[in-house]
């Protein structure tokens, strides 16, 4: 039977990765750039996944565990971050919202 | 399996991009959630049942669910209606609908192979990492258990609702206010 | 497989600290009453962190390896959240905000910046310092009836997460390549390949210089810098500063030591590059705020430039005088940071320069332990600062990195200017009658005085903690 290549478990994690990125960068509304995040912390948890089916090992599968930890902490304050701004400005566009001067 | 493979990975992608393409924030929503779970086919074909469930149950189903819940007490306001509008647009569900179907015949056709057949050289059983998980790695999991506890800690105070303070007062008039909006057009409607 | 953890005190009693506090929230809310907790929790885990010397080094597992070194960046990271706490306690006494949160966080936050300086293993790289980065976020925007600080909380996250991400991904794909997580293993597994200079070695490096680049806020990763120092409260400023980059700084030590990250020609010129990039533009930057904690935010960056020059030069030397600097940057900044904490009122924090017109002349003690404090931070003889970056430019010396020295000295010339600049200001007569600054509190000007003091004896008598430094640091 075939296997899959490693390299092609780790190719779809880097696109995926980069889809990540660009939605980061492209996207303004506060909360599409945390999916966006959501998407390159993902892809790490796949890449992580398909190295650990390359050796074998349960501790790429252990360190998805942490990640999905993570990504659910990140994404609860994020969200009541999200809420406040919003109340505070009626408005998610991560450029508007900007007091401080870069 | 490798052609499951492909095809998911196929999915996700396109799923993916139309994530990051999406101007409701919804609709974006739900092709994530395909993604995700294109993610977990994808981890099944790489020999890792016990994550691929868990992408399911955690990702797909609570982290998921959180960003929905946001969603609906942001009520956006005037947008909200638009976005109703296109909302019922048909063509904003075909796209996530395809996508699942593809996943669900995927996964159909594979229960259909049995688990025992699956390919996988290197199958990484749930026992496997939950061994791993509780004596090598018990530490990270005590860890992680103290960064759950900081977002916890951190979720609460920051979306806490004040009172009895200016800022808070006015935002919830405004959003009494726009809560009884609707109401009133409807009832100008009946 | 059993595991011994007789070592791994102090962080137990951090983490039991702060389940503690967060039982004393729920049971009744006393604000005085969590930060005694929190210090006395403090206190016993420094005590703790003296006590484990005998047992030293032990691994604990696979993830975590107590050694000298790990003590030493504990001690400092403990101490750093005691004085913290005092001035959040100051801080927030004057604000309308549920506070015992703030403690809670706060000693998560230590606990991941312990686990880091004493990680050993991916799992509890990224775990210490997501835990850092977690509870940060929530220190940041900790006022949320301040606009500035939501969104200084809002950017932080974003760009931290985003920084874990690329981290995660380098991480992963080492493992891909290598098969191991653990630091041990994987210097092994690195010197045993023949070539290390394929594409997936460098990008995982590069990808994980990314996420620790960001932490430390280095040149084409400082742009969070100057808002997030500006948004947040002045004593998480002060933590920001101090304990999240010693540890991060750490960890990159230990790092770097453990798998030899010095092999790496390719690796060693972007460091160089992004030292030189940091100290410059740091710097020039600085020149031009009329913020006083922006031009600390800005200074901030070109601080760890010089640390750097010496990460740079590698060696037993490097790592002497990058510890030494550490402490005498992180004394300087929590001072520094604290006196803005210490005379800003209720609602708007005083950090414009115009604020600091005529300081001396009102409050003559905090303006003589800031200007300390400045000529530390500046490098003035007499203070830490000139014995820190004196073995700083040594070790540069020492490697021959004659371009990275001559910018270094460049960059202090520059620096000197905008710290003398505060001090003018300060020492400046106001013309129009100044607006009433607050009590300040009696612990927290002790503490700053403590703080200016020990900054003078460091200056002047280098020696002891060089030798502690030298026991400890150097069993890396």
């Amino acid at each position: 039977m075939a296997a899959i290549p490693l390299e092609h478990g780790l190719l779809l994690a880097g696109i995926l990765f980069s889809l990540g990125v660009i939605g980061l960068l492209v996207r303004r509304n506060v909360i599409f750039i945390l999916m966006s995040l959501e998407i390159m912390l993902n892809a790490a948890g796949l890449a992580f996944v398909a190295a650990g089916a390359r050796w074998g090992q349960a501790d790429g599968q252990v360190m998805f565990v942490f990640i999905l930890a993570m990504a659910a902490a990140e994404v609860a304050i994020g969200l009541a971050l999200v809420l406040q701004i919003y109340k505070r400005l009626q408005t998610l566009d991560i450029d508007l919202a900007s007091l401080l001067k870069g | 399996m490798v052609t499951a493979f492909y095809i998911a990975s196929a999915v996700a992608i396109a799923a993916t991009i139309m994530v990051i393409t999406r101007t409701q924030a919804v609709h974006a929503l739900l092709y994530l959630i395909v993604s995700l779970l294109s993610v977990a086919v994808i981890f099944f074909c790489l020999g890792a049942p016990f994550v691929a469930v868990l992408e399911i149950i955690i990702y797909a189903g609570a982290i998921m669910v959180l960003f929905v819940f946001v969603m609906m007490l942001l009520n956006l306001g005037p947008e909200s209606a638009q976005q109703e509008r296109q909302w019922l647009n048909p063509r904003m569900y075909i796209g996530p609908a395809v996508l699942s179907l593809v996943l669900l015949i995927e996964l159909v056709y594979m229960i259909n192979q049995g688990l025992a057949t699956v390919y996988s050289p290197t199958v990484v059983a749930p026992r496997e990492v939950g061994i791993s998980l509780f004596t090598t790695y018990v530490l990270g999991v005590e860890l992680a258990g103290m960064l759950l506890l900081a977002g916890l800690v951190g979720a609460f105070h920051l979306g806490r609702r004040r009172e009895r303070r200016e800022h808070g007062t006015d935002t919830t008039t405004q959003a009494a206010d726009t809560e009884s909006s609707p109401n009133v057009t409807v009832g100008e409607d009946s | 497989m059993d595991i011994e953890y007789q070592a791994l005190w102090p962080v137990i009693i951090v983490a039991i600290t702060s389940i503690v506090v967060l039982l004393q929230a729920a049971i009744t809310r006393r604000h005085a009453v969590a930060l005694g907790l929190t210090i006395v929790g403090l206190i016993a885990a420094f005590i703790a962190v003296i006590g484990v010397g005998p047992l030293l080094p032990q691994s604990v597992g696979v993830l975590l390896v107590m050694d000298g070194f790990a003590q030493f960046f504990m001690g400092l990271i403990i101490a750093a959240a005691i004085v913290t706490a005092v001035l959040g306690y100051a801080y927030l006494r004057r604000r309308n905000e549920q506070r015992e949160e703030f403690y809670i966080v706060l000693l998560l936050a230590t606990l991941g910046s312990m686990v880091l300086t004493a990680a050993s293993h991916f799992v509890t790289f990224f775990l210490g310092l997501e835990i850092l980065s977690v509870s940060l976020y929530v220190m940041i925007a900790y006022l949320t009836e301040e606009l500035a600080a939501l969104e200084a909380g809002v950017k932080y996250l974003i760009l931290a997460a985003a920084s874990s991400a690329f981290l995660l991904f380098g991480m992963a794909l080492i493992y891909a390549e290598f098969g191991t997580m653990q630091f041990g293993p994987l210097a092994d597994a690195l010197a045993a390949a023949e070539d290390l200079s394929t594409p997936i070695v460098l990008v995982a490096t590069a990808l994980m210089l990314v996420g620790i680049g960001f932490k430390l806020a280095i040149v084409p990763f400082h742009v969070w810098t100057p808002d997030v120092y500006t948004g947040a409260p002045a004593p998480v400023t002060a933590f920001v500063a101090s304990v999240s980059k010693s540890a991060v700084f750490a960890l990159l030590l230990r790092y770097f030591f453990v798998t030899d990250g010095y092999q790496f020609d390719t690796v060693m010129i972007a460091l160089a590059v992004i030292a030189i990039a940091s100290m410059l533009i740091g710097n020039i930057l600085a020149l031009i705020q009329e913020n006083v904690k922006r031009i600390l935010a800005y200074s901030s960056i070109a601080h760890l430039g010089y640390m750097l020059v010496a990460f740079i030069a590698g060696g037993d030397r490097a790592l002497e005088a990058v510890a030494y600097y550490l402490i005498v940057y992180s004394l300087a900044v929590l001072g520094s940071f604290g006196i803005i904490s210490l005379i800003s009122p209720e609602g708007r924090e005083r950090m414009s320069l115009e604020d600091f017109r005529g300081l001396f002349w009102q409050r003559p003690r905090l303006a003589i332990i800031f200007t300390i404090l400045l000529l530390s931070l500046a490098g003035i003889p007499v203070t830490a600062g000139f014995v820190g970056k004196f073995y700083l430019v040594l070790a540069g010396v020492a490697a021959a990195h004659w371009v990275l020295v001559v910018v270094l000295a460049i960059a202090s010339l520059i620096g000197i200017y905008y710290y003398f600049r505060i001090m003018a200001v300060m020492y400046a007569r106001r013309d129009t009658p100044a607006a009433s600054t607050p009590t300040v509190s009696l612990s927290g000007a002790t503490l700053l005085g403590l703080l200016a003091a020990a900054t003078i004896y460091l200056g002047v008598y280098p020696d002891q903690l060089l030798l502690l430094i030298r026991r400890l640091v150097l069993t890396l």
